[in-house]
């Protein structure tokens, strides 16, 4: 028996390795085993040499292209770890910008060459990238990674060098109150303000129209909830009665109970603090519960038209949410954009993902920013970020002393087999139903 | 805020029975797993998902319902079992600590696959009848509304149940699996081929569990990393039905299902997963070997 146990333990070994890096490549779930996690660092660490290799390998015909010196942008993305498919696609969004403004003839007339390095989702592994990016590989600028987890940490680095960093998604509160005036963050508005718009909306309808009651029932997740707490104040100082506010773990698969719950209530109003799979699981709760709301909004999943008409079919008609883009708005160079990616990265343009926009809208702001300064010169670039607006894909930007977007998310709405913007006014592409009809 | 109304409290109960169901068709090839062979099969969860997969992407490119589907995926999961319990499991022995770790392997491998061909995006299942419910009037200001597809799952539960129970104890593979449970030397002493017993067993763990993988496609949403989630629930229910019961896994998958979800309204949904485990934590405290012993009972 023993012997035979020693005999195959080898076997055991390899399948356990084998295992271990499949894991590390699959997937990018925010429920990775530490045994998953802990082998990201080995994965990432080939990975990088690939991507650098990569971009060096992209550029080079560009370079012929153009005869002179280029300017190097340099990124720190999570490409592998748990961030991996957003950073994934944060680094095709700079890659469009990239081949579309070489295209165009580079930016001050010189090609500009992308760097980007893996930092496996890792804070200590992305500071380290950004500081070698500025001090060995001296980088002219850099750009931001995916989410406030690495943008915080990274931006620091950034400061210290003097270095501006325009960031594609990082908009928690901690972003902008550690009293930095180097960071700019290339979306409309702080994602807590991303129900803002919708609040609008609801308080500029006739009082007769206007909801009696509403409920929340979020995520417990520091977005989700920075947005539920903004909208909760803006309704309830309105005289809209909160009748039901619940707050669920982010494994909550089953929304029965919940569901009867509200469904007892009646609330005129239901709105999801929901990451994605939440909102198709509270829909079909609401949808069993035989719970007929005026209007439903929920912060993401309706904004993933794909999946979201997939799981819900004519049950998503009527229902609110807000996003910052999406591949017909009429931004600047969108149409281009969506084109481009397309091009480069295959697909439907319905699939291309909103964080990959953003890195876009990041690469346009560095280049309006760089232009009007016409030098690469980063302090001169800082100060010009703070004065300017700049046209983007997601609308004009323009950013306060911290950084902060001076903008406002859109609101969009199911009407038919897709959704259209309802909201705010300038934007609209049809009016908004109301109310619901039942899903 | 204020306690729920009883009539609130009754149908959030009866949709935690139907929900317990589910739990059960889930957990039944597990607790078999481990009664016969002693193996906790973590990767359990896993091949749950891998048939929700399965079902999902038969669903969305043939048109082919879930409930359709098992016709393939069950004897393709009995198959797979059989399998990975001669060429994997097998070959390590008996030692129930390596065999643990190659389940989480095994587990961790299906969760690598499915999240590289699936990314990381949740699925489920939308057929005709996902939003249907059947009314149930129960007096004037109370109608029940039964999910169509809950309901299924409970039916199948008995179903699956009582085709395991009719297995183990109307056919001669099932006395030869009882044999084995009871004393596998002694078993294979009277000519019962025990390793072919131990895969047969394994694969309907499998067969069952694709059952359950394909209702649970119907019912919740997936990606390749639910299995986690799901696995830790799984285990609190044979633990509490007592490792090896099929009936006692069957009467604690239906208790939790309902302490869940009637604790969401009386408390707050946040506690609802922790009445999960403190219903665990006591029955390891108070009644260690669970509601119904430690073996496969004969009926």
């Amino acid at each position: 028996m023993t012997s035979s146990i020693g005999r195959h333990r080898w076997l055991v070994a390899l399948f356990v390795v084998l295992a271990i890096v499949g894991a590390a490549c699959g997937s990018g779930d925010d429920t990775t085993t530490t045994a998953a996690g802990t082998s990201d660092t080995t994965v990432a660490a080939t990975d990088t040499t690939e991507a650098t290799t990569d971009t060096t390998e992209a550029t080079t015909d560009t370079t012929e292209a153009m005869d002179s010196e280029p300017i190097v942008v340099g990124a720190s993305l999570p490409l592998s770890g748990d961030k991996s498919e957003p950073g994934t696609a944060a680094k095709e969004g700079y890659e469009v910008w990239e081949a579309m403004i070489n295209e165009a003839g580079g930016l001050l007339g010189r090609p500009v060459e992308l760097v980007i390095v893996d930092n496996a989702s890792d804070q200590n592994t992305a500071s380290t990238d950004y500081e070698k990016l500025i001090t060995v590989d001296e980088v002219d600028f850099v750009v931001g990674p995916f989410s406030s987890f690495l943008v915080i940490p990274t931006s620091e680095v950034a400061a210290r060098y003097g270095y501006a960093f325009i960031e594609p998604a990082g908009g928690a509160p901690d972003v902008f109150n550690r009293g930095l005036t180097n960071l700019f963050f290339a979306q409309p508005a702080p994602g807590s303000e991303q129900a803002d718009p919708f609040a609008d909306y609801i308080l500029s309808l006739p009082a007769d129209q206007q909801p009696a009651t509403f409920a929340i029932v979020s995520q417990d997740d520091p977005f989700t909830l920075g947005v539920m707490d903004r909208l909760k104040g803006f309704l309830t100082e309105a005289g809209v009665e909160l009748v039901f506010d619940e707050v669920y773990a982010p494994e909550t698969t089953d929304f029965s109970s919940i569901a009867i719950q509200v469904a007892d209530l009646d609330p005129d109003l239901i709105v999801g603090g929901t990451v994605f799979d939440d909102s198709v699981a509270q829909i079909r709760a609401y949808q069993d519960a035989g719970y007929q709301p005026r209007a439903a909004f929920f912060t993401t999943g309706p904004s993933l038209p794909g999946p979201f008409r997939e799981a819900l079919g004519d049950a998503t008609e009527g229902v609110f949410a807000a996003i910052s883009w999406f591949p017909a708005a009429p931004g600047f160079q969108n149409a281009e954009f969506v084109a481009k990616y397309v091009e480069m990265f295959g697909g439907d343009e319905a699939d291309i993902p909103e964080d990959a926009a953003n890195a876009f809208t990041v690469g346009q702001v560095l280049a309006q920013g760089v232009e009007n300064v016409g030098a690469v010169d980063n302090a001169a670039l800082i100060e010009e970020l703070h004065k300017g607006t700049y046209e983007t894909i997601v609308g004009p930007l323009s950013f306060d002393e911290v950084g902060r977007p001076q903008g406002t998310f859109m609101v969009l709405q199911w009407q038919g087999g897709s959704f259209v913007i309802t909201d705010p006014g300038d934007r609209r592409q049809a009016d908004p139903i109301w109310p619901k009809p039942a899903w | 805020m204020s306690l729920p109304s009883i009539n609130v409290l009754i149908q959030v109960a009866v949709i935690g029975l139907l929900t317990g169901g589910v739990y059960a068709v889930m957990v039944s090839g597990l607790t078999l797993i481990f009664g016969v062979m002693k193996i906790i099969n973590i990767a359990h969860a896993a091949f749950m998902v891998l048939s929700a997969y399965l079902a999902y992407w038969l669903f969305s490119g043939l048109g082919i319902d879930p409930i359709l589907s098992m016709i393939g995926i069950v004897p393709l999961f009995f198959f797979i079992g059989k399998v990975t319990q001669r060429r994997v499991l097998s070959p390590v022995g008996d030692d129930p600590g390596l065999l643990v770790l190659l389940t989480f392997a095994l587990a961790i491998t299906l969760e690598g696959v499915l999240g590289s061909i699936s990314g990381s995006t949740f699925r489920t299942v939308r057929t005709g009848y996902t939003s249907s419910i059947i009314p149930v009037e129960l007096s004037s200001d109370l109608t029940l509304r039964l999910p169509v597809v809950r309901l299924t799952g409970f039916v199948a539960s008995f179903v699956v149940l009582g085709v395991l129970w009719l297995i183990l104890n109307r056919s001669g593979l099932g006395r030869a699996i009882r044999a084995t449970i009871q004393n596998a030397e002694a078993a294979q002493l009277v000519g019962v081929n025990i390793a072919r017993v131990r895969s047969t067993t394994f694969g309907i763990g499998l067969a069952s569990v694709a059952i359950g993988g394909a209702l649970f496609s119907l019912i919740f949403s997936f990606n390749g990393s639910s299995h986690l989630d799901w696995i830790s629930k799984m285990l609190a229910i044979i633990v509490l039905g007592g490792l090896g019961s099929l009936p006692g896994a069957l009467i604690a998958a239906l208790i939790l299902g309902v302490a869940e979800a009637v604790s969401a309204v009386t408390m707050t949904s946040y506690i609802s997963p922790i009445v999960f485990y403190l219903i665990l934590f006591l029955t390891l405290v108070f009644r260690p070997q669970g509601l119904m012993g430690a073996k496969v009972r004969e009926g």
